[in-house]
Order: C-alpha cells, then structure tokens, then sequence
C-alpha cells in the first residue's frame, strides 16, 4: 500500500471538521452529541495511524481506552439529554436557552 | 497628696463636673449649676494647695502620651511662678463668675448646657496654663476654642448667636494654622515642644532663636487674643450670655493668648518684639476710637477689652513680659468687675442692652453702680487703683522706648477715659428712658457679693506688695528692671503728670460733650460723618465678609467641581465603571446558548494554537 | 489494491458524516453515522488494527449508535424539527472558525517534515521486547499482554469509570417522584 501517513491524517482531519461543522450548525441536541463522537472517531483514527506508522501498539491501546470512555459518556450523556428532556419537553438547544429574555 | 496629684485634681474636678453634667445633668438646672460652681471652688482650694506645694520650686511631673519611634507626645504638668500667678486669678475670677451666673442665668432655659460649658471651659483654661510643652497648649487651645463656640451660641436659636459662635471659632483657627505650622517648625528646630527644654536650649545657644517661629506661634495668639487682622470676632462675641463675656471674653480666654506669649518669651527676637509692640499700640488706638461708634453696653466693654489686650502686647513687645503678666491680671479683675455690672444691669432691665434706652441706674441699683465706677476708675488707670499700677508701668516703658509709642499710649489712655464716661454719664444718670429701666432694680445676693469682691480686688489688685510671696515673682523682677532702667524717674513723672491729665480730660471732656443722660449720642448728632466712621471700623468685617464671598467662595466652588467632576467622576464611578464594563464583557459569554460556547471554546482554541506556535503576543 | 480500498472507504465515511450531519431527521442521521463507524473500521483493517476493528463495530456501530437510536425514538423529535439555523451570527462565526481550523490542519499536514514512509508488512509473532513502546504486532496476543501489564493502572480505572458511569446512568435517568421517595 502506498498510502502514506498523511492521507489518514487529513481523512481524520476532514472528520473532525464534519464533526465540529455539525456541533456548530446543528440545533438537535442529540445530533450534536453524535458529532462530537464523530470527533472522537476521527481522533481514534489519528491514533491507529500514528500508531501503525510508528511500529508501536501504545496507540492503538490508547485507542481502546478511548472507546471505553467514549461509549460511557455516551450512555451518561443520552441519560441527561432524556432527563433534560423530562423537564424541558424539548431537545431543542434554541429552546433549551434560559439565560435569554 | 503630692504637688502632681494637687494639680491633676485642680485640672480635672472641672472636666468631672462637664461629663456628669453632660451624661445626666442637662434637664437638672439648677443641681448643674451647684455642681459646677463647686468645681470652680474646688479649682480655688486645689489652686491654693500647690501654691503652697510650690513655695519649694517650681513643680514639674510629665507622663508619654503617644510615641512614634522617637518622636513622643507627652503631657505633663510646669507649674512655676508665672502660671500660679495666672492659676490664682483664673481660678478665682472664674469662681466669681460661676457665683454671679447662679443668679444671671437662674430663669434660662438651658442652664445645664451653659454650666457644663462653664466646666469645660475651666477645664480646658486649666490645662493651657499648666502645661508644658507646645503640643498640650495646642490640643488646650483649640478645646478652649471648642468652649467659647460652645458658650457663645448659647441663645442657639438666635440667628446672630449662631453666626457669632462660627466666626469666633473661624477666626480662631486662622491663627492656630500658624501656630500649628509653628509647633511644627519648632520641633524640627529644637527636636522637643517642651518649654523648658526649649528655653535650656535657647539659652546655651542664642543663635537658635528664630523670628520664623516667634511669627508663626504669635499667629496663635493674634487669632486667641483678638490682635489685628483677627480682631473680628471678639465684637461679635458679646452675642453670648453676659458672665461668658466676662469669664471668656475678658479675664480668661483672650488673656491664654498673651500668657501663652509669656510662656515662649525666650523665643522672641528683637525684631518681632518690635512688631508685636506696634500691633499693640495700634490696636489699643483703634479700638479706642472703634468704642465711640457703639450704642450697646457689652459692645463698648469689648472694644475696651480689645484695647487693654493692645496695650498688653505692647507691654510684651517691648521686653517686659511681667509687666503684661500684671497688667493681664488686674484687667482681668476690673474687666470681670465691669462685664458683671453690665451684667447686673442688662438683667435689671430685663434684658435691654442699648445704653441710651438705660439711665437713671444709680437710684435705682446703687451698690452695681458703686462697683461700675470702682472698675471705671481701674480702668481709666486712677492713682491707686489696680489699673493704675500696671497702666502707669506700661506707659513708662513705653516712654522708655520710643516717643510714637508713648503718645499712642497715651492717647488711648485719653481714649478710654472718654468712652468710659460717655458710658458712666449716660447709663447712670438722668432719667430712665425706657419703660426697662424705670422698673430696674437691684440684683440678688448672688450677682451682688461677686461685683464687691472684684471691686475690692479692683481696689487691692495693683498692690503688687500684697500678693502672695510664690506669686507675681516676675511681675516684681520686671518692675526692678523697669526701674533701674535709664531715666526712669523723669520718664515716671511725665507719665504720672500725662497719665492723669488723660483720665481727667477724658471723664471731664465726655462729661461735657455727652451730657449726663442725654438721649441720643451727641456726636451722632452733631458730627455724623464722623460717628458714623468710627461706627464702621474701618471696614474689617465688610472686607472680610467681601473676601470670604466673592473670592474664597469661588475656589471653593472649583475645589468642589474638580473634586465631583475628577475625584467622584472619573476616579470612583469611573473605576467602578470600568468594573461594570468588565462585568458586561464577561457576562455577554454566558449566552446560554450552546453554540456560542462553541465559538468561544473555538476561539480559545485558536489563541493556545498561536501562543504553542510562537506567535508573539 | 488496498490503495483503492483505502479511497473508497475514506469516501464512504466522509460522506456518511457529511450527511449525518446534514440531514434533518435524526433517526437518518444515526442511520448515517453508523455507516460511518463502519467505515473507519474498514480504514482500522487497512492500518492492521484488526482487535480494534472488530471492537468499533462491536462497541460503537452496535452499542453506542444503537442506543442512541433507542433515545431519538424514545424522544420522539419530529421530522424536520432541528434544521440548521444559518443566520445566526454565532453559527456563522463558529464555522468560519471551524473552517479556518481545517485549513490549519491541512498546512500543517503538508509542511514541515514528513514522518518516514514505512512499508506494511504483516507481523503476527509474539512481542519479545517490552522496553519503550510495545512493538507493533496484528495480534490480539499482544494487544493483551500490553494491557494487562504496561497499561494495567488505566485498564483498572477504566473499569472504575465503567462503574461509575453505570451508577450514574441509573441516577440520572430515575424520574423525579421516585427519586424523591
């Protein structure tokens, strides 16, 4: 395989940016929160490819830890999303706001 | 007890008298009225006690009051020949004065206010004259300066009480700016404010006197002693009740000025004597042509008061401060004696104070008018009276030193004689002229017993050779020198020829131009322009009055605006601004929404980025 | 070969999250970011991360994106609520500088010193040297030797955390009278 190192960092680069562009656009609560694990996605991917190009398996553990930590935050997540839900009635970040008059 | 106690207690029975009159007494009259007069005799017995404990020398007890590193405050206690002088007359003129205001002040309204002031200002007086160092005096003066507001705005709801009370003490503090400045300078000078420190230092080392600080301190007493430019205040101060013209305003308080001189005389230089005998003298003439210009009985004495007071500093400036000593002593008695009579009769009149709505007073209070006449001829300076003595002492020394000066004297002399008997003439005799006077009668007991008293000691007072042996030391060193000075007998003689001529001119000469108990001043009839000129005084108040509204009060007003615009404005809203705008800018990044926490988190993320790559900031 | 496989999984996943997040619905969304994670799994086997491949799919695909599915339906948001807002000042300012991160990120990318170009080659003995970093291996062998002796302290912790977040999950999601009680 010819594929370099750079081409896997500027794919990981290009998701976090997908990422990110969805945390800033995005008013669904929930959507946001599924572009802030394409983030992390694409720090995984950083990670795996560091890790390989570099002949050692330390990223690739990091790697797993990352995905350990990621599904709990997302499981706590979701669970203040639903509670916000409970009391908000709504996902909405616009409506979710109460700090404007 | 020893001598220190003696005079702790002599300075602090009348302080206990003010508090407990001033913590429980103020609706109780007439028990603060006994409580305060026996603290005045409790002053009397103490004050007698340490003479006798001083007969052995002087004594002297002092203790730290503050200290900062090595400059230390201390109060302590000289009492030496001159201030158990002073001590006995305060202490026993102001006994009077407390007897005759049981009876004066018997009907008022707020007598527990007035004795406690009395007591305070006994209290104050006291310390002046027992302290000894400059510090003390100063924290004294200006509390006696408290009392003399304190006691002239005693008709507080009398518009002219008031304004009195706040010029007095105004004027007041004018001169104590220079005398602060003075101590001031005085410790950098001597590296001590303790009197007798400083006349040991003077003494080894003549070249240590400097006219700086004799002209600053002699502010102080400019302003106490009502000298010129800041004599305004004392006219004016008749507006209180008439014991405190006579205990303040006569014997005691413009007196501290003259003795507080006294006490730095070694600080003197020759030019600044010089200075002080011409301010004297002038201020003994002007005040004497100031008195044919005032209709109001009190007003006259505090033009004659103001006189006596030039004629004192005269007797300073020209080296004899004992002879000041003296001549402050028995003016004290026959001051005291005629402001009481005054007294006496504004309150047989029920209060009327214009002398040609009087007459006729001698039917009607014979033994006030006895005693008036015995202070009158003290006053005008008559063989063998008290006032003869110290008179005819000054005008010889005067003589001695400079003609200008001896015709001044001399002069005022014939001045006072003059409104002295345009005053007697006019009051006594004739006929009553107002519904007042006609029903005027003789006071009680207790206004009565002190005017004889006084005017036995009006009487008794010259005769130095009768005073106590630990008192009047200096008096009797001054008048050894004045008579072993050069040419003093001739210098005696014209004066004792000149010195008559001008009382007998004086009384004769009012007699016949003012008639016995005319109706309205003659020299306002006859010669307005003139009456009406020594009416305005030469214009003192109204260039004051001028200066104060037109030019002081401008710079008040920008004071006051740069201090609203610069200090209130930009300083402290200013700052405050400042925070508030920062709080703002901090406040718009809680927006509560999200996406803005984003921007900011991106925004920050951007600044590490920079900062990590080296991008100087 | 793998060249092509590379590109074509590269664009399958950048596509599906451009789409996820685009979409309106948010039940197409997590539809779309599932097909992501798969994707990136596809890159893991190219980069011979065959453990970690397998535990994307597992944990992320199936786990994760599942459960997020679960809650979307459970909250019930309506089709084409949560549109994009593009005319607030502060989403366009936010992806101006998001946009602006990106082309960071590519220059950075492209200057500066290249890492060296190694080679794969396939590596499925058992790790000998255990001194600096573990030496890269395929197997799942190794994976484990390494975590359980040079990453045991975050291995524990990692289960600590599990626990916790477990507990909190439980706290969390309890609905308010019976927590009360």
């Amino acid at each position: 395989m010819t594929v370099g190192l750079n081409a896997f960092l500027i794919v990981a680069g290009l998701l976090f940016a997908v990422g990110l562009l969805g945390v800033t656009l995005r008013q669904n609560t929930l959507v946001i929160y599924m572009s802030l694990e394409l983030m992390l996605n694409a720090v995984n991917l950083a990670f795996v490819a560091f890790s390989r190009y570099n002949g050692t398996m330390d990223g690739n553990l990091f790697v797993f830890f990352i995905i350990t930590v990621a599904a709990a935050e997302v499981a706590l997540g979701l669970a203040i999303i639903v509670a916000l839900f409970r009391r908000r009635q709504s996902v909405m970040v616009d409506q979710l706001n109460a700090l404007s008059h | 007890m020893t001598a220190a106690q003696i005079l702790l207690a002599a300075l602090l029975t009348p302080l206990l008298s003010a508090v407990l009159i001033a913590c429980f007494l103020r609706r109780r009259g007439t028990l603060a009225s006994y409580l305060s007069v026996a603290a005045a005799a409790g002053i009397c017995a103490f004050s007698y006690l340490a003479i006798q404990a001083s007969e052995a020398g002087p004594i002297r007890a002092a203790v730290d009051w503050l200290s900062f590193g090595n400059f230390t405050v201390s109060m302590g206690f000289l009492f030496d020949g001159v201030s158990a002088t002073m001590l006995t007359m305060v202490a026993f003129v102001g006994f009077l004065i407390h007897v005759f205001s049981l009876g004066y002040m018997a009907d008022d309204k707020a007598k527990g206010r007035f004795f406690g002031g009395l007591s305070i200002f006994m209290f104050s007086m006291v310390g002046i004259i027992l302290a000894d160092n400059l510090i003390m005096i100063f924290v004294f003066w200006e509390l006696v300066g408290f009392s003399s507001y304190m006691l002239i705005g005693h008709y507080l709801d009398t518009d002219e009480a008031a304004a009195a009370s706040k010029k007095a003490f105004i004027v007041n503090r004018i001169g104590d700016l220079g005398f602060l400045v003075g101590i001031v300078y005085a410790y950098w000078h001597f590296g001590t404010t303790n009197l007798e420190a400083m006349g040991a230092a003077v003494n080894a080392d003549p070249s240590l006197i400097s006219w700086v600080i004799a002209a600053l301190l002699m502010c102080g007493f400019i302003g106490k002693s009502a000298q010129f430019p800041l004599h305004v205040w004392l006219p004016d101060a008749m507006a209180g009740p008439t014991p405190v013209s006579a205990l303040i305003h006569a014997a005691t308080m413009v007196a501290a000025g003259v003795y507080f001189l006294i006490r730095i005389a070694f600080l003197f230089p020759p030019e600044v004597l010089g200075w002080i005998a011409v301010l004297g003298t002038s201020v003994a003439v002007y005040a004497g042509f100031c008195a044919y210009g005032q209709n109001d009985i009190k007003k006259i004495l505090a033009y004659s008061t103001l006189s006596q007071l030039g004629y004192m500093s005269a007797a300073f400036g020209l080296g004899y401060p004992g002879i000041a000593l003296f001549h402050l002593i028995t003016h004290a008695f026959f001051k005291a004696l005629l402001f009481l009579g005054a007294g006496s009769i504004i309150h047989g009149c029920h209060h009327e104070q214009d002398i040609f709505k009087m007459g006729g007073i001698l039917k009607k209070m014979p033994i006030t008018s006895i005693t008036f006449f015995i202070g009158v001829l003290a006053l005008c300076g008559v063989y063998g009276f008290a006032g003869f003595y110290s008179k005819d002492a000054i005008l010889v020394a005067g003589g001695l030193d400079s003609t200008v000066i001896f015709a001044l004297l001399t002069l005022g002399a014939f001045l006072t004689a003059g409104y002295m008997g345009r005053l007697v003439w006019i009051v006594f005799f004739g006929e009553p002229k107002s519904d007042a006077a006609s029903h005027a009668h003789e006071s009680g007991f207790s206004m009565v017993l002190p005017l004889v008293i006084l005017a036995v000691l009006s009487v008794v007072g010259g005769w130095i050779g009768v005073w106590p042996e630990a008192t009047g030391e200096i008096i009797r060193d001054n008048l050894e020198h004045l008579h072993h000075a050069e040419g003093h007998d001739a210098m005696h003689s014209k004066v004792m020829i000149l010195g008559s001529a001008a009382w007998i001119v004086g009384l004769l000469g009012s007699f016949f131009f003012y008639g016995v108990g005319k109706n309205g001043d003659a020299l306002q009839n006859r010669a307005k322009p003139v009456y009406e000129f020594l009416k305005a005084r030469l214009w003192f108040d109204e260039i004051y009055g001028f200066y104060v509204a037109k030019i002081q009060q401008r710079f008040a007003v920008l004071l006051s605006f740069l201090d609203i615009f610069l200090i209130k404005g930009i300083f402290v809203r200013g700052s405050a601004g400042l925070v508030g705008l920062v709080g703002a800018c901090s406040r718009s990044l809680h927006v509560g929404n999200i996406h803005g926490y984003v921007y900011w988190f991106l925004a920050g993320i951007i600044l590490l980025w920079a900062l990590a790559a080296g991008v100087a900031l | 070969m793998l060249d092509i496989l590379f590109y074509v999984f590269s664009a399958i996943t950048l596509i599906a999250a451009v789409l996820m997040v685009l979409t309106p619905n948010a039940v197409n969304g997590a539809m779309c970011m599932i097909v992501a994670f798969i994707g990136t799994a596809a890159l893991f086997v190219l980069l011979e991360a065959y453990f970690l491949a397998v535990i994307q799919v597992v944990v992320y695909a199936g786990a994760v994106m599942v459960l997020f599915l679960f809650i979307i339906m459970l909250l019930d948001v309506d089709k084409g609520e949560g549109a994009t807002e593009y005319n607030n000042k502060l989403t366009i300012g936010a992806s101006a500088i998001g946009f602006l991160l990106l082309v960071m990120l590519v220059f950075t990318a492209f200057s500066g010193d290249h890492l060296p170009e190694l080679g794969l080659t396939a590596v499925t003995e058992n790790p000998e040297v255990f001194d600096g970093g573990v030496p890269f291996t395929t197997s799942s062998k190794s994976f484990g030797y390494s975590l359980f002796t040079k990453y045991m302290l975050p291995f524990q912790v990692a289960g600590f955390l599990l626990l916790a977040a477990m507990i909190g999950v439980i706290v969390v999601s309890k609905k308010h009278d019976v927590a009360e009680d």
